[in-house]
């Protein structure tokens, strides 16, 4: 598939996964990666260029199994743009859809 | 490929980014390799599901050149020599080809002003004078057709047409400044350099 496009999509899937609920890296790689097949290494860019334009945000949390781990949260900047994504989204598969369901003339 | 030889080629294809972005950045997968390893998955299963370690450090360095830096401190020479540039094209721009229209539009404003006043001035006038024959040192021209009722009904008229006038130049001025401020401010945005 075009890299491109499946980076844009991918945009979609990070911040619609953030958006359920704050993930550490691994966790968020997991989540994807069982839906969509990537090359997992290409979501922390992705999650880098997020947080530096502020759609998300990075805390540490101890956990109980071994050491502390990096989550990724959401920012309301970063709810908005997923909203967005989601309905550009949405309005091009229905497009794509119709395109495929229509009789050969 | 292991662990190590995975974050080292990664490391390096990060080149030269500030030792503190690179340190940040490999920390994710370092912490990717450790929950990884605990899920019980072996290192070259955890490098391999991640990919070419040289394509995702690529990917950093252009993320890191696309990026405009919003703080003013690491602002990159570069862009600040772009926008001295950019104002200086711009200021030979604005005064031979602006400054010449600006003055004229002023002048041609002041003028529209100073016609409305005159005719509110007339209308009032020539009330006034009508009216109140006695208390100006107005004289009424000889004209046939000067009685005091078309003379104060003229003067309504064209007392009423002034402040129309005044009316339709206070929203042309509104639109002037309007005209004028978003002009500046286009300005300055080619200067900084914003789209």
């Amino acid at each position: 598939m075009n890299i491109q496009f499946k980076k844009g999509v991918l945009e979609l899937c990070v911040l619609t996964v953030l958006c359920r609920r704050d993930c550490y890296g691994y966790e968020l790689v997991q989540a994807i990666s069982e839906n969509i097949e990537i090359a997992e290494g290409t979501i922390y860019p992705l999650l880098r260029r997020l947080t530096q334009e502020e759609y998300s945000s990075t805390y540490i949390q101890e956990s109980n199994e071994g050491p502390a781990r990096k989550y990724y949260r959401i920012t309301d900047k970063g709810r908005e743009c997923q909203k967005m994504q989601l309905a550009e989204w949405n309005h091009f598969i229905t497009g794509v859809n119709t395109l495929i369901k229509e009789e050969p003339a | 490929m292991t662990r190590d030889q995975f974050l080292s080629q990664l490391r390096l294809s990060l080149g030269n980014m500030p030792e503190a972005d690179k340190q940040d950045i490999v920390y994710d997968y370092e912490e990717h390799f450790r929950i990884g390893l605990a899920d019980g998955k072996s290192e070259e299963q955890i490098a391999e599901s991640l990919g070419n370690p040289r394509v995702i450090g690529n990917s950093y360095r252009i993320d890191a050149m696309l990026t405009v830096p919003n703080d003013g401190e690491s602002v990159a020479a570069a862009s600040v020599f772009n926008a001295v540039i950019a104002s200086i094209s711009l200021t030979i721009f604005n005064v031979i080809f602006v400054l010449g229209p600006f003055i004229g539009l002023i002048g041609i404003l002041f003028g529209m002003w100073v016609t409305a006043g005159s005719l509110v001035f007339a209308g009032a006038v020539t009330m006034v004078s009508t009216a109140f024959p006695s208390a100006s040192n107005v004289q009424l021209i000889a004209n046939p057709l000067a009685n005091g009722a078309f003379m104060l009904f003229s003067g309504l008229g064209i007392g009423a047409l002034g402040v129309l006038a005044s009316i339709g130049m206070v929203l042309v001025t509104k639109w002037f400044f309007i005209g004028v401020a978003a002009y500046v401010k286009f300005n300055a945005r080619i200067i900084r350099g914003g789209k």
